[in-house]
């Protein structure tokens, strides 16, 4: 007997409520359905994890359920709808801002005393303090409630007394007339209940903007556009014919980010904005098992192509880079500078929570002969912690978690103190990197982005790397901290759990630490009698000029240990004629100087008949080089069919096909979701870490939100 | 600890302090759901431990969560119907309409990342976050919950039953990336 999954008794059996009677027939029902009995595992599985979020949620002191917006605005834009004068709506919305104005005042007010206390305290060790707390778990997080008692001059508290008591009046009284109706008090405001009521000061505290808003304006960004995140457009690599251009110059890229954001959207619910994908971001997500670089080598070079599994008569290539592992304890010593961005709108728990939680578990796998700092940059930026041995763990720890957000950004005043203070503490031949949090929003002071693109470029050259980790959903200005990642000989990550920033801190440390080749170039020469013409998939912000390749002022990305780089090319063979329309090249008027058959061909023209598809070539430099090393492979293809193609390349493949479908490329071909999958699967291979059983289930969710594919 | 409780068959100071712990903040939930407006919330849960405080122990004592859900959903669906707001009686609209937060990355700000399932929680509609609450923060049964929200139980199992599968679509992924850092060398 089939068994209906969608069958709302099926999980009223697994969670124990059916009668009897039912209960046993349904049970006999399932007993030859591994599948039900999946789903009823499934759903006490997940029934269990809901018990608990929701005990910890419950174990949370009451004052956070002021700070939870969306009840406001979604009762107010319920209503809105229903009623288009709705004074409440204003109200709720004024209210909403209100709080983020005060929070945010007092979390300034709070940033200036840290700060001050970060510098003066820590400039003299051992020096008076008033109340050094002996560990961590002394140091309650102040509440909302504390920082307004201890803070008597501040933003926030002098604009509002006036209001605060007119609010308190009410609010007292209201509490008479309760104590007089019934005895209240013994609950209300027993001191040995834990946090009997605490809401109530907070209440009033923050209710102060409720009846005033115009006091203290909120941060311009809250009342503007709501979602000002900022992708840049990509406008997609060609196919360009190999013999008028045999030459493809880019760059290498191991930022990563594009993918979790990705997921981001696609685990919310919707399919991501075009420009929010970048292929080649989303293929270096992964780590392929390419060979180890033999000897000295910092990295190898491994290539292979395979038939192109999106549009048969074309060929995929693909270009591996493997850089050199390096075991966690022959990490040279670090001296790390996180700069951590506090302003206003770092304060939801994916932003500054979320960074403070990746910076533990960064904090965790240092050791004695590391260092770290911490610069915090918002209305005005400060040394929250100075350098500090990583066996301190103690002390980087506290300092992290007296952080809270609010006020106003100003990423340059903070970049250049955080790179201050990687200088001052610089270890030769070590690993020295500023490590950037933000949402991105740079929208005071120096914003002008190319400066900060100049001022970034200027310190990676004094050997202190930067790597950017971004957070937050509608400020995110992904374009920007792309660039400063890549003009800071860094890399760039997103994230979006914690899960990812265990993927890009804890597991990747050392390739996101520790560059073993810088500026890496890659130029791949066509061979016009094996190659029509060919595409580079993705890269579209890494070109370079076919000029650049050897001209080592030019700036290109970094590899860290143990990260593997994948490039991909789509290539129409020579002579097969392509089905494909988005293949066909529009032909180029014939040159009116020059025949085609200039001297410089006729010159190679023995290696013209070559059997080779390409050859590679590759620059790098040392990690404190300047002059570049030449490495160079030739490939020929042996017309290999994806169904036998190796693992790596049918995933690589896969990923690929994904993000093409999600930009709705011209160039996917007639791959689906469904395809993607399929590919994906057979690519899978040991997968020890997970990563790409999650991709696998990131493309049934991207499937069912577009259901009209297959 | 002061007593309160010295009339016969009503609660002691103990049993409502324990009360108060364990059902406090699931009621301001709860309420401030339905009111949209935490202030009030705040109003309706000490009004109804007021009331629980002068019930007799009789009517608690089979089970105190069904009792304290109910006279909070009652009071504050009065304020509602006072106030002529928005109200949550409008099943249609709210239980046909996903809740409007974009992401679920947009919503809950003050706690740290591990709440990532409350904040999808938090995409559901508002009647099918009720019932979850119930369910499983409060441990009701199906029954229970039918009789606090006035829904059939069958309506009860769907509404559970889809918000389930809504859930656990979009919480996926969440924690498969993640497993035990095993360091990697240099053979």
């Amino acid at each position: 007997m089939k068994v209906n999954l969608d069958d709302p008794n099926l999980t009223a059996f697994a969670l124990g409520e059916l009668s009897p009677d039912d209960h046993a027939e349904m049970a006999k029902a399932i007993a030859d359905s591994p599948e039900a009995q999946n789903y009823v595992a499934e759903t006490q599985q997940f029934a269990r994890l809901l018990r608990v979020e929701y005990e910890a949620d419950r174990q949370q002191p009451a004052d956070t359920i002021v700070k939870k917006p969306q009840r406001f605005s979604d009762a107010a834009r319920i209503e809105a709808e229903r009623r288009s004068s709705s004074r409440y709506q204003w109200g709720s919305l004024a209210a909403a801002f209100a709080i983020f104005a005060v929070l945010g005042a007092l979390a300034i007010s709070t940033i200036k005393r840290e700060v001050g206390r970060g510098v003066t305290d820590y400039a003299k060790p051992g020096g008076p303090k008033e109340n050094p707390p002996a560990t961590v778990e002394a140091v309650p997080e102040p509440t909302v409630e504390m920082e307004v008692a201890q803070q008597p001059v501040g933003p926030a508290t002098t604009a509002a007394p006036p209001v605060v008591s007119e609010f308190r009046e009410e609010k007292q009284s209201a509490s008479k007339d309760m104590a007089a109706a019934g005895k209240t008090r013994n609950f209300a405001l027993n001191p040995s209940a834990p946090k009997p009521m605490p809401m109530m000061r907070s209440y009033a505290s923050n209710g102060a903007g409720m009846t005033e808003t115009t006091e203290f304006e909120p941060p311009s960004r809250y009342r503007q556009d709501f979602n000002t995140a900022t992708y840049d457009k990509v406008e997609e690599n060609p196919f360009l014919p190999a013999a008028a251009n045999p030459l493809s110059t880019f760059s290498i890229d191991v930022d990563t980010a594009s993918y979790a954001n990705v997921r981001r959207f696609i685990n919310s619910g919707s399919l991501p904005p075009k420009d929010a994908v970048r292929v080649e971001e989303m293929i270096n997500y992964f780590t392929y098992d390419y060979k180890e670089p033999e000897g000295d080598k910092p990295f190898s070079i491994d290539l292979d192509a395979t038939s192109c599994p999106w549009e048969p008569s074309h060929r995929l290539l693909r270009i591996g880079l493997k850089g050199r592992e390096v075991a966690n304890e022959k990490r040279p010593a670090s001296n790390l500078v996180f700069l951590l961005d506090v302003s206003g709108s770092m304060m939801p728990s994916e932003r500054l929570p979320l960074v403070k939680q990746a910076m533990r578990l960064l904090v965790d796998k240092l050791t004695e002969s590391d260092r770290v700092a911490i610069v915090i940059y918002a209305g005005g930026s400060g040394l929250a912690l100075k350098s500090t041995p990583g066996n301190e763990k103690e002390k980087i720890l506290r300092a992290l978690e007296e952080l809270q957000a609010g006020g106003s950004t100003n990423g340059a005043e903070g970049i250049e103190l955080a790179y201050k203070v990687a200088a001052d503490n610089f270890i030769k031949g070590g690993v020295n990197r500023v490590i950037l949090a933000t949402d991105g929003d740079f929208n005071i002071g120096v914003t002008n982005q190319g400066d900060l693109i100049r001022l970034i470029e200027t310190k990676a050259k004094t050997g202190v790397f930067l790597s950017v980790l971004g957070v937050g959903t509608d400020n995110l200005k992904d374009s920007t901290m792309q660039k400063l990642a890549d003009k800071g000989n860094g890399n760039y990550a997103y994230l979006d759990s914690v899960e990812e920033a265990r993927k890009v801190l804890v597991h990747q440390i050392n390739g996101t630490l520790m560059t073993i080749a810088k500026d890496v170039k890659i130029q791949v020469e066509f061979n016009p009698a094996r190659v029509a013409s060919y595409r580079l998939i993705g890269y579209e912000k890494r070109l370079l000029r076919k000029e650049d390749f050897n001209n080592d002022k030019v700036d290109a990305g970094e590899i860290g240990a143990g990260h593997t780089v994948t490039a991909l090319y789509e290539v129409v063979p020579a002579g097969a004629g392509t089905t494909d329309p988005a293949a066909s090249v529009p032909p180029v008027d014939p040159l009116k100087y020059q025949s085609p058959s200039a001297p410089a061909t006729t010159a190679k023209s023995e290696a013209n008949g070559s059997p080779e598809m390409v050859t590679v070539k590759l620059r790098h430099k040392k990690p404190d080089g300047d002059v570049s090393e030449l490495t160079e492979r030739s490939f020929t293809d042996n017309g290999s069919k994806f169904e036998n193609a190796a693992p790596d390349l049918k995933f690589a493949a896969a990923v690929a096909e994904f993000g093409m479908l999600l930009r709705d490329s011209q160039f996917k071909g007639k791959g689906t979701f469904g395809a993607v999958i399929e590919w994906a699967q057979e690519g899978k291979g040991r997968d020890a870490a997970g990563y790409r059983a999650g991709f696998i289930e990131m493309a049934h969710k991207a499937q069912s939100l577009k259901p009209r594919e297959g | 600890m002061q007593s309160i409780g010295a009339e016969a068959g009503k609660m002691n100071g103990q049993q409502m302090d324990a009360l108060l712990r364990r059902f406090e903040r699931p009621l301001l939930q709860y309420a401030t759901r339905i009111l949209g407006d935490s202030d009030r919330a705040r109003d309706v849960v000490q009004e109804t431990f007021v009331k629980l405080q002068n019930e007799k122990r009789e009517q608690i004592d089979s089970g105190p969560a069904k009792w304290l859900f109910t006279v909070c959903r009652n009071g504050a669906l009065n304020i509602c119907r006072k106030e002529k707001r928005m109200t949550y009686l409008d099943q249609e609209l709210l239980e046909t309409r996903a809740s409007e937060e974009p992401a679920p990355f947009e919503t809950l700000e003050q706690k740290e990342a591990s709440g990532f399932l409350l904040k999808i929680l938090g995409t559901l509609p508002p009647r099918q976050q009720e019932v979850l609450q119930l369910k499983f923060q409060n441990d009701l049964s199906y029954q229970e919950i039918s009789e606090i929200t006035q829904l059939s139980v069958s309506n009860v199992g769907v509404m559970i039953h889809n918000a389930l599968k809504t859930l656990r679509q979009r919480y996926g992924r969440a924690s498969r990336d993640f497993l035990p850092f095993t360091p990697r060398t240099v053979s």
